[in-house]
């Protein structure tokens, strides 16, 4: 079963390494928009799917990425790719600066924190106009070919993917775990939750902002409402639950199937599509809280790792 | 910017609006507070429902020229249904869940609702031009909508603590509030208490909405903000804790009105974060004191 699995997951890998050979300039873009929710989703997972900790928040990592790829590119003449990958850097420091106090809260604490989080980061980036161009954003020269970004969206997915692999086959990961089916408990036997739950964090916080670095230059521009929407933080969450959260394949299956969905059905229709969001999550808590790996793994009796 | 020289009378205005914002912050913060207290779930949709309110009146006033105070004694026990529906139908299935699913699925029910509404309404910016002007006391300007608002809103919140102090209800809600399984082993029936206090925790914020509307726009989203708002007024005043959720209230009125005058406007609500992130880990129980 598991070889079946991985013989799989190795040839999709390998058909998407040589897509950008023959497929259309659309399916090519369509593919980019699919793996930086991969990575999305698959962040948010490290820090909510892992510990149970809900941010509500995560798209601020993400603006922050995006406004600091789109500021050293243009400010500072770097190339994208360094840049993109410094997206991180802030991000990083920004989950440390909130994380550290934040993490410590239980629950509802944590989440309503992150909630207001996303506000606050994108008033700031509002109010430094001088810096940050305000609120009519940050212009970036037009890209001459999207099949680098391609190849850059899709090396975050895999990144973030192999982590979670890595993760959840790990102590570290147990330990996470742990942490969602009862933190005091965890406590009790010995686990260093506060620090552990600050790693993940930090972790979950790395890849949004890399994610946001390559999102400025291959949009081109953006702006503070582009950059920090509470929609991309909702697709995260709807992503990872969808496709079961604290799962290996949970975010990547669910962005795949989401994403197709989005496409094919209702991507014309912003509201309608928001609130099909909305009844989704609903949905899902009530109906398959595990997600669809989640049912599976109960069912077919798959491992813990998939 | 120009360094502008701060009165003792421009303090004094700020203190005075900032207290009658503060008034309205109490009100809904106390429905999220009761919710809370009863069922262990931080309702993120309280926000959406207050729209639901604040759209009430405005259609009320749109079609029949109703008054928009008078429009409560719907707003209030449309959104007490819509509340208790919610409630029966959704919420009780994650009361004793892990708190991920019930935010998650209140999250859900917010989003729903607000894009509907979009739907429904477009995300055209209303306004309920009911009451304009001010009341000039000495060098004071006091907004007739904010000082009527406010006064709506003291009687609201003295109302629901009457409920809850003096009615057999009330006083089951308290317990329910106090210790759940004690409650039931009391003879409490939770189940008829936590959907009445959904329907009250919604009605209050539907009155909420009712008296925004008359101050600043109705639109799909504006209930967004009061999420995050009226959780910060129940950490200020300790969870759980009701009287806490007024001072809270009245509080958090005071440092935006000062906060805006120091700093900029659009910082208050920068301050007001970092405020809610400092209380949390200095005083996790309130400032007034609460259960954890």
């Amino acid at each position: 079963m598991m070889t079946g699995v991985l013989g799989l997951l190795l040839a999709a890998v390998g058909g998407l390494a040589i897509l950008p050979l023959f497929a259309s300039g659309y399916l090519i873009s369509f593919t980019i928009q699919v793996f930086m929710w991969m990575a999305l989703a698959g962040s948010w997972n490290l820090i909510s799917g892992f510990t149970g900790y809900v941010s509500f928040g995560h798209v601020a990592f993400f603006g922050i990425g995006a406004y600091t790829g789109g500021l050293l590119i243009t400010k500072a003449g770097w190339h994208w790719l360094p840049a993109g990958l410094a997206g991180c850097l802030p991000a990083v420091a920004l989950a440390l600066v909130i994380g550290y106090p934040c993490l410590r809260l239980k629950g509802p604490y944590f989440a309503i924190a992150m909630l207001g989080l996303n506000e606050v980061v994108r008033a700031l980036v509002s109010y430094f106009e001088g810096f940050t161009g305000g609120g009519s954003g940050v212009s970036l020269p037009p890209i001459l070919s999207i099949v680098p970004v391609y190849y850059a969206m899709g090396g975050v997915a895999v990144a973030v993917t192999l982590l979670t692999y890595r993760i959840i086959t790990s102590q570290f990961g147990l330990r996470l775990l742990s942490i969602r089916e009862d933190e005091i408990a965890a406590e009790v036997m010995g686990i260093n939750t506060a620090l552990l739950k600050l790693y993940a964090f930090l972790l979950s916080a790395a890849f949004p902002g890399i994610v946001g670095g390559f999102y400025a230059w291959y949009a081109s521009h953006i702006e503070p409402l582009s950059v920090f929407p509470l929609l991309t933080t909702i697709t995260m969450i709807i992503m990872c639950l969808f496709g079961g959260q604290g799962t290996v394949l949970g975010p990547v299956l669910g962005a795949v199937l989401l994403s197709v969905f989005q496409e094919l059905v209702w991507a014309r229709f912003l509201f309608v599509h928001q609130a099909i969001f909305g009844a989704l999550i609903v949905g899902v808590v009530l109906l398959m809280p595990r997600g669809i790996l989640g049912v599976l793994q109960e069912r077919y009796r798959l491992p813990r790792t998939i | 910017m120009m360094p502008v020289q701060i009165t003792g009378m421009m303090v004094l205005q700020m203190v005075v609006s900032g207290l009658l914002a503060g008034g309205l912050y109490a009100l809904v913060a106390l429905g999220l507070s009761l919710i809370f207290g009863v069922m262990r779930v931080i309702n993120v949709a309280h926000g959406a429902l207050l729209m639901l309110g604040a759209y009430t009146t405005y259609w009320l006033f749109a079609w029949f020229g109703m008054n928009p105070f008078l429009s409560l004694l719907l707003s209030v026990p449309i959104l007490f249904v819509i509340g208790a529906i919610l409630q029966t139908l959704f919420v009780h299935r994650v009361v004793y869940a892990p708190e991920l699913s019930s935010l998650l699925l209140t999250f859900g029910i917010s989003i729903f609702i607000a894009n509907v509404a979009m739907l429904a309404w477009s995300a055209d910016y209303r306004s309920v031009e009911f009451l304009t002007g001010s009341f000039i006391l000495g060098q004071i300007a006091v907004s007739k909508p904010r000082l009527v608002s406010f006064a709506v809103a003291l009687g609201l919140t003295g109302l629901a603590f009457l409920f809850l102090n003096r009615t057999k209800t009330g006083k089951a809600i308290r317990a329910t509030s106090e210790h759940r399984d004690v409650a039931q082993v009391c003879g409490i029936n939770v189940r008829r208490i936590d959907w009445i206090t959904f329907g009250l925790g919604a009605g209050l914020a539907g009155a909420g909405g009712s008296l925004v509307s008359v101050m600043f726009a109705v639109y799909p989203e504006m209930g967004q903000i009061y999420v995050f708002k009226s959780f910060l007024v129940i950490v200020l005043g300790g969870a759980g804790n009701y009287p806490g959720a007024f001072f809270g209230g009245l509080l958090l009125g005071l440092v935006e009105g000062l906060a805006s005058l120091f700093l900029t406007a659009q910082l208050s609500e920068v301050i007001a974060y970092i405020l809610l992130v400092i209380i949390l880990l200095v005083r996790p129980t309130g400032l007034l004191g609460g259960r954890t």
